[in-house]
Order: structure tokens, then sequence, then C-alpha cells
């Protein structure tokens, strides 16, 4: 069994405890205005130009965006790493794209690595089957939980799919005994006003218990602007700038008040 | 700590004060030399009268409002020459005063006293001079192509580092021990009883010499105190007289003694000769702590008071630039920096964790007062508390380069292994870059930066060096000759041996004209077991004596080495007609190849065992070559691979190489990858330089540039104490921080007139940016940025 990984990260600080390794596993059914990670979202292996200077002369190659990892390579990684790991109380996140896309792989991946003893983490927009996320419960310690709109129709225009699985599955794994982070991009325009702020506050407060550990506000950020140009995929954000850290520490305080610890990144 | 404005005006002179070039000191030993006093002495005692006529007629300095007093030269940053050591021509003379880098003004009254005085007495009979008549063909062909350089060509040996024994005693009882020494010499049985004889005399002249000289300050402090309006400066002034009458005869016994006796000490090695990495406190946390405790709970001592004394010792350092260097040794080490490198933490000698409140005090210091030297560091151990690495990190993330993270573990195992008691290894520490040390009973001697790649360079072309047009090497074949990966490294094995065999060779010649001409009564005083064995330290009078030669470039040679088994041998991509050709060409019309060889070909840094098994191949060849081979001293020789700034000299004389790397351009510095070939992060470069076996050096460097996004992050903290302990924990021995982003880097180069105060981290040390040559700022800006976006 092999599964589709566009990146590997290594000294992963933002992903989970610790430092980790975080699987960027390739494919995802939503298709956020935001994304940062635009080469994720198609489920195919694709290549893009690599184009460096040597003295005057330009040379290009085509390098693979996406390449198929058996489990054993993914636990040779983490053995390669299992010093910072330990040290450092990390372990292995999977991320994506959407890595529940690619589900079994993903139970297979997480069952070995438990079973090497790492702590395992998946990062999820919380778009899948329920009974998917029931399967991998056992052998996930963490979840990163995407939060991205509570209203419906505002969530389908900004990344094509509806909600209402996805607070499902909130209100799922909110009941699975495991950790939880939840993740809220920020992004300008789309759901930081006050009115919708202080909502989000109240579902989160209303569906809270002890297995949420975190809340972590993701502010936008330009960075991934750099990849649509490099792979050759249109920019949606138009002039969005990220919002200012001033702005960032007053919707810390402000989430502050749910009781759970909040932290402006990941 | 609050910087007073006491401290402020001083940090301000030092920073202000232009380096220039003094006569004094080469006047005096000229003088002395000439003189009759001089005649019909034995070696050491003849060193000693020198020391004496130095300390006794030298211009004492005393700078508005300090509390430690003694300058090596006339005033701050006026620094001496060493004619003994090597003799500076007229036309060096001109260099120093118009280089752009690391200039040293001279005047017109200086080129006269040269002109005069000192070039005609010491012309062709400077140590420099006897070296190189000395120095064999094979030796000389060697050292003008590059493969190696020679540490005691400009200065003297001395790469040690104050022990506690001198932090709790004064020269009186060392004439004691001096006095029991000569006592106890047997005429009967011993047959060096007489040269022991005059070397404790020499060295008890030593100690008076020492007294003396605090004296001479006590006399001019008490003389400006009866002059000073201000009364309440006037007390201090006879305070600082009274310190002075007793320290260093006596043992200090607050924390402002503590720190003038000390810096007495140090003022007296850099005058006796110019040794190595200056001098140095050593472990200054552990030294102070108790008196501190002590004076804090009687109320003798306020925390402002403290604050001023340290910050008043720190522009100490800062005042004494490293002696001018000329050439090679420019090259090598081109800086202002002496390598005073303060040790904070680590262990007790009980193996106990050393951190305590004297490390965090000093590490305030270190980050108020911001300023080249000293250099500072911290030893990590397994005990060392987080917290402390914390306030480390601290400081490491405001870019300038201070302090360096070393593994106490790792050197206690190191010295261990060299086959130091367990007492003396948790006494040392790491000192000058990162070099592994006994402190206080050690000299542990570098001897030249030894030129890896140099050497693959010659191996593929038969001995023969293009750059000088000399056989330089041993005929071992040319690169197609070669029939397979071991008969290459067969054949590099052969040359690796033949040049360390010249250098070790040529090591062991140098100590000898140190042992016969240039003893140092003073420094031996400081050094156990000096006295008790009635030996000079550069004879090796030292409980441990060792000889360094530090190996440069393996990250280059290893990159070197796997391309061509990767493109050659294992894939076969090129032949080696090809590729010398290209080679020769500098990759002129053959970009293709060397685009190859720079993106397609398996590179050192990236946990890549097909590429980073060369490195331990080599580092195993290079061992063998070297460590344990006797020098003159009863000690033998070991390796250590730090560059200092000899990655750039070592580059300049290499043309195009395997790796893709262009004619004449840096190579990679310490164990740190080849500038820009590391592509999976921090973690895969920890783990590729973890391979070689860094428990059997005697230091490693390695080098890491982090964006300062790196430390904004609440857990960031935590994470690079991990990254630094899981490094430690493989057996690493040392990681730096350079925290700047190549931005920042490039509009310096822009606008240095903005930049001025602008320190990185180098190599082993930090230094301005603005005083760095161009190559190595680009290679600064070059050396991978691992930016904390994904």
């Amino acid at each position: 069994m092999k599964g589709l990984i566009f990146s590997v990260k290594r000294y992963s600080i933002y992903d989970g405890p610790g430092i980790r390794v975080t699987f960027f596993m390739k494919g995802c059914p939503l298709n956020c205005l935001w994304c940062h990670n635009p080469e994720g979202i198609s489920p195919f292996p694709t290549t893009v130009m690599q184009t460096n200077k040597v003295g005057e002369r330009e040379f290009s190659k085509n390098e693979e965006v996406g390449k198929y990892y058996s489990i054993d390579s993914i636990l040779e990684i983490l053995d390669q790493e299992k010093v910072f790991i330990n040290q450092s109380k990390g372990g292995v996140t999977f991320s994506g794209g959407e890595p529940m896309l690619q589900f079994e792989f993903l139970l297979e991946a997480l069952k070995s690595s438990k079973k090497s003893g790492y702590h395992t983490a998946v990062d999820t927009s919380g778009y899948s089957l329920a009974e998917n996320y029931q399967s991998i419960i056992p052998y996930t310690d963490l979840f990163l939980f995407d939060i991205k709109h509570l209203d419906e129709a505002k969530h389908i225009e900004s990344t094509g799919v509806s909600n209402i699985r996805i607070l499902d599955n909130y209100r799922l794994l909110m009941e699975s005994g495991k950790d939880i982070m939840v993740r809220i991009p920020v992004i300008p325009g789309f759901n930081d006003d006050p009115d919708y702020l202080e909502k989000l506050r109240q579902f989160i407060i209303l569906s809270k218990n002890d297995s949420l550990k975190k809340i972590n506000l993701l502010p936008f950020h330009k960075i991934g602007s750099s990849k649509y140009k490099k792979f050759n995929i249109p920019y949606r954000m138009g002039n969005t700038e990220p919002p200012d850290k001033e702005k960032m520490k007053k919707m810390k305080e402000f989430f502050m008040e749910t009781g759970v610890k909040v932290k402006i990144g990941g | 700590m609050k910087i007073s404005q006491r401290v402020k005006k001083l940090r301000d002179q030092s920073l202000n004060a232009v380096e220039k070039i003094s006569a004094e000191r080469a006047l005096l030993i000229t003088q002395f030399y000439k003189s009759d006093d001089a005649r019909e002495l034995s070696a050491p005692v003849k060193r000693a009268k020198a020391f004496e006529y130095l300390l006794k007629n030298k211009k004492i300095c005393i700078n508005e409002g300090e509390l430690i007093v003694g300058e090596r030269g006339p005033a701050p940053k006026e620094t001496p020459t060493y004619p003994e050591i090597s003799l500076h021509s007229m036309k060096d003379l001109e260099i120093l005063d118009s280089r752009e880098k690391v200039f040293f003004r001279v005047d017109d009254e200086v080129k006269n006293v040269y002109k005069k005085e000192i070039i005609p007495f010491w012309k062709d009979k400077s140590n420099r001079d006897r070296i190189m008549s000395l120095m064999t063909p094979e030796w000389l062909n060697a050292y003008n192509a590059g493969l190696f350089t020679e540490f005691q060509e400009q200065r003297a040996p001395g790469h040690t580092v104050l022990g506690y024994r001198m932090f709790k005693k004064g020269f009186l009882a060392v004439k004691e021990e001096i006095k029991d020494a000569t006592d106890a010499l047997n005429f009967f049985k011993d047959s060096n009883a007489l040269e022991k004889f005059e070397e404790l005399k020499a060295m008890d002249i030593a100690c008076d010499a020492i007294i003396m000289y605090a004296n001479r300050h006590a006399d001019a402090l008490e003389k400006i105190a009866f002059n000073e309006t201000n009364s309440k400066r006037r007390t201090e002034l006879l305070k600082m007289a009274n310190i002075c009458r007793k320290v260093p005869a006596n043992a200090p016994e607050t924390v402002h003694e503590m720190l003038q006796h000390y810096w007495f000490i140090h003022l007296g090695v850099i005058t006796e000769l110019n040794p190595w990495d200056s001098f140095n406190p050593g472990r200054l946390d552990q030294h102070l702590y108790s008196v501190y405790k002590r004076e804090m709970e009687s109320g003798s001592l306020s925390t402002d008071e403290l604050d001023d004394l340290l910050g008043c010792f720190w522009v100490k350092f800062n005042n004494h630039p490293s002696p001018p260097k000329m050439g090679v040794t420019a090259s090598e080490s081109n800086t202002y920096t002496d390598f005073c490198l303060i040790n904070l933490g680590g262990v007790k000698p009980d193996g106990t964790d050393a951190v305590n409140e004297m490390s965090y005090i000093l590490l305030d210091v270190i980050k108020e007062m911001r300023i080249l030297q000293p250099s500072s560091m911290v030893q990590i151990s397994e005990k060392s508390p987080d917290r402390f690495v914390h306030k480390a990190l601290d400081i490491i993330k405001t870019g300038f380069g201070q302090p360096s993270c070393f593994n106490t573990d790792a050197i206690i195992q190191e010295l261990l292994r060299q086959g130091k008691t367990l007492i003396d290894a948790r006494n040392g520490g790491a000192s000058g870059c990162v070099e592994t040390g006994a402190f206080g009973t050690e000299a542990y001697w570098l001897t030249g930066y030894f030129n890896l790649p140099k050497i693959l360079e010659l191996t593929l072309n038969n001995g023969f060096d293009k750059m000088t047009n000399k056989l330089v090497g041993i005929e071992t074949g040319y690169a197609s000759d070669y029939k397979c990966f071991e008969d290459l490294m067969n054949a590099f094995k052969l040359q690796v041996n033949y040049f360390s065999d010249i250098k070790i060779r040529g090591n062991n010649v140098i100590e000898k004209t140190f042992a016969g001409w240039l003893p140092v009564p003073f420094l031996s005083l400081l050094v156990e077991d000096c006295i008790m064995n009635g030996r000079d330290y550069n004879s090796g009078g030292a409980r441990y004596n060792t000889s360094y030669i530090q190996g440069v470039g393996l990250g280059s040679i290893t990159d070197m080495l796997t391309s061509i088994r990767y493109n050659i041998y294992d894939k076969k991509k090129i032949s080696w007609e090809e590729l010398m050709k290209a080679l020769e060409s500098d990759f002129k019309g053959h970009e293709q190849i060397q685009y190859d060889l720079i993106y397609n070909t398996p590179k050192f840094g990236n946990d890549d065992d097909y590429a980073d098994r060369q490195a331990v191949e080599v580092f195993e060849i290079y061992y063998d070559a070297v460590n344990g081979r006797p020098n003159t001293r009863g000690g033998v020789h070991r390796i250590n691979m730090l560059p200092t700034t000899s990655h750039v000299y070592f580059g300049s004389v290499i043309g195009a190489t395997p790796d893709g790397r262009n004619a004449q351009l840096p190579l990679s510095e310490g164990i740190s990858p080849f500038q820009g070939v590391d592509h999976n992060g921090p973690t895969s470069v920890i783990k590729s330089a973890s391979k070689i076996d860094h428990l059997r050096t005697g230091g490693t460097l390695l080098n890491q540039k982090f964006s300062p996004s790196f430390f904004e992050d609440e857990d960031s903290y935590e994470k690079l104490t991990a990254l630094i302990r899981s490094y430690f924990s493989l057996d690493g021995h040392h990681i730096q921080f350079n925290v700047v982003n190549a931005e920042t880097l490039k509009d310096a180069q822009r606008h240095p007139e903005w930049y001025r105060d602008l320190i990185v981290r180098v190599a082993g040390y930090s230094d301005y940016f603005n005083d760095l040559g161009e190559d190595l700022q680009n290679e600064i800006i070059k050396r991978t940025e691992h930016g904390s976006e994904r």
C-alpha cells in the first residue's frame, strides 16, 4: 500500500507538540480561496518546472509534485528523526491536502506509527465520512481540526463544500477522548468581523470539553502566493493583506475567554 | 544588568578607539636584547628579565572612570608588536595601515622607530626567520601551495586557559611553590637539574615582575587620586590602588580583587609574548560565584557595583585587538577578535550541574554589553536546566552570534579519551573557537589548518599543483588511472599521510624553537605542573601537552568524493576525461556538467548515507594520519575540525572541484555542509554532522543559520533546546546559530555605514560584518537559511 505525499517536513514545529515530521498528503475535497498549499489540492502526481542558474545559463528540470511512499518508508523517515522526536516529545503529523482522502493508507500509517511508539496527529478539514474518523480514533493522539466558517453558505462560497458534515465530525471527535486543537484560519473579510467572532466563540464554549486543548489562530499570509505562481494556479486572494499583529493579539485575548489556551500560529 | 554612565563611557571609548600599532614594546624588547643584561643568560632567565624590563618600563595607562586597570599598549586598542616572534617590514606596516579590513594605523613615528631601531636589529633574527630556515623544501612547497597553514609563524603557542588554582592564589604563594621545587632539585640524580634550576629562577623573576607591575599601577592611581577633586572618585581610586597592592601578590578575596587579579595575569601573558587566543579566564561563573555569594550576603557588594565591575572588566577585553597579522596568518584568522572565550555552565568537579546565579548574571552582561570581545559560550550538559539554555537562546536570537552552545558531556568524554583525569576533564571546557582543553592543566596547541580538499585536487593530478606549477604531493597517478572508487581513496590516503608527515615533522621542529629560544616563564606559572616539573610551558612542563592539526573543508571534500563516486563510478554519468576537462576550464562551456554536479548529485548535510559515508571515510583517514603521533613535549598530535576563516583562503588556492564549485571560491566551514546544499532542514544537518566521531576529536564546529522568525514563536525556545540537546545526545561537540536574515545582510553589504554594529557568527567566533572580506560576506549570505515557513 502506498500513499501520495507532496511534501515531507522535518523539524516541523507548528503541527502539534514538540519536533515532528509532517507528511503532506496529496488531494483535497475542499478548494479554499486562501489555500497555502495549492499544489496539494489535486489528488494526482504532477510536475513543476524547476529552473536553476549556473553561471549565465539556466537549466530546467521537471520536479515531481507528489511521490508514492510505502508505510515502511514513512517509518524509515520517522526513525531517522527519532532522536529529535524523543527529545522534544514530538511525533508525526499527517496533513495535506486532506489526509482522510487517502483513508486506508492513513489508517495503516497511523497504526504503524503508533506501534513504533510515535505520538500521532492528523490535521484535517473534517470533511470525510464519520465512520472513517471512528476507525482512526484509536490510533490518533491528536486532531488538528479546522473551523473555517460556521455559516454554511459562506463555507460553500469560499471552500466549495458544505460545513454540515464538518461540524458533525467536530462533535464526534470532541466525544472521542482524544486531544483536539481547533485551528481557525483568520481570513480578512471572510471570518473576522466581530459578530461572527462572537458567534464562533459561543460555538466553542458550548461544544468544548476536556478534549479541546488549544485554539490556534492562523493569520492569513501571502507566502502561498509565490506558490501559485510557481505551480501556475490562479491566485484568488487579490490584494488581501495579512491581519495586523495588534488585531491578532486582541483576537487572542477575545478567544481566551473560552477558557481554552489560545495561540497565534501553529 | 544596568549599564551605568561610567560603563557606557568606557564602552564608547572602546568602540570608538582606532586600532593602531604601538612601537613601545618592540622598542623596549630591542633595548633589552641589546643590553648587557641580556648576555650570558640562560634562555628562560633571559626571557624573564625581558618580561621584567617590559613591565618596568612600559607606560601605565589608567582610563577615566575605570575600575579595572591595565592596558597592553599605551592606550586602548594601541597594539604592540613582537619582533622576536615575527618582524614586520616597512612594507608590512604600510599594508597594515592601508588595508581596508582589519587595519592598524601606523603613524610616522612608529615607522621611524621601525626603520631605525627595530628592523636593523631583528632582521633575519625573528623566530619566524628561524622557523622558515629550518623547514624542508617539501614543507615550504606544501605551505606555499596552501596545503596547510602554520600557527606559530607569527604568534607564539598559548592555547590555554586559566584554571581555578590561580583564582585562589597570589604570586607570593607561587614563589613559595617555586622555592620548594628548587629545594627539591636533585643534582646528584637528575641530569636536567641545572635546566630546571634556571627555569625556576626565571619563574621567580616573573613573579616579582608582575607584582612590581601591579605596584606601578598602585603608584599611578595614588598620584591621580591626589589630584582628583571629586571625592567619590578619589575614594574609588585609593581603593583601586589598595587592590593593586594586594593582588596579584596575594590571593583575591572580593569580586573586584578577583577581576583585577585576573586582568594583571591576562596582561602578563599577552605582554610576555603574543600567544594564540590571548588568554582566558575560562569558567568565570564558577570562579566568581562563592566570592560573589559571600559579598552579597555580607552586604559588601551591591548589585549596581557588581554591574559596574563586570562592565568595566568586559570593556578591557574589547580594548585589546588581536596582534596584527600578515599574509597567510591574516588569511586564516582575519579578525580583530583574540578568541578569549568565556565559559558558563557545565558541571562541577563532582559531576553535578554547575549552573549558578553567576552564570545568569554573566549572560546578562553579555546581552547588555554587546561587544565583540570577550567571546562567550554556554556549556550544556544533560544536567543543565532548560532555563539556562533558554536564557542563552534569548541572547542568540538577537543575532549577535554569542553565546555558542557546547556539549559538556562530549567535552568530558573527549578529554577522558585523551587520558585526563575525571576531575581535570570536568574542570575543562572549550576555548578559542571550539577547542577542547583541560583548563589550568593543559597546553593544547593548535598548529595549523589542513586543507583536505586541496589534497584531493593533488590526488587527481598525480601530486602536481597547477597553482604553484610544482610537484607538491607524491605521484599516485592521475584521475583516470583510478579504476574504481577504492583506488582513488587509497591514493588520497597516501597523500594525506604524506602531508601529515610533512606537517608533523615541521611541528616537531617548530616546537623546539619555542622551547629553545622563547620559553615563557610567566605563562608557566599559571599552568599546572610547570613549577613542580621545573619545566617551561613551551617545553612540555604542563600536565598535559597536546598538538592539534585542524582539518578544514569536510563538507566540501565529502561532496567532491560523493560526486566522483556517484557520477563516475556508480552511475557512470560522465567520464573522468569529461570531468577533468570541465574542471580545467572552470566549467566554462561545461555548464550542463556543472549543473548536474550541483543539482543532480547527492550532498552532505541531508542525512543521506550515500553522501555522508564519504565524510566518515575522510574523517577516519585524517584521524589515522594524525592522532597519536608524538610531539616533542611528551604529548601527542590530535585532530579537530574548525576553520576560523581559513576555508576562504584554502578555497582560493583550489581550482574548480567535482562538487560543481567554481575555482577559488570558499570551501565549506567546520563540519557544516557546503553553503546552500542542505535542503532537509536542521535535523538532517545535525544527523549528517553527527556521523563522524566527535569524541575522538578535540572539537568540531557546526554552524546553523536561522532566520529570526525561528525564535518568535512562544514554544520556539523549547524546540530549539530540544534540537540542541538532540545533537548533543548524538555526541555533537558544538553548535552555533547565526540569527539574521539574508535581506539584512545584503542591505548591510550595500550600506555598510548603517550596519557598523552588525555582528555575525563567522565560524567559531563572531565578527563585525563590515570587517569581513566581501567573499566571506557573500558566503555567510549564501549559507542555507532554514526558514520557518513550509
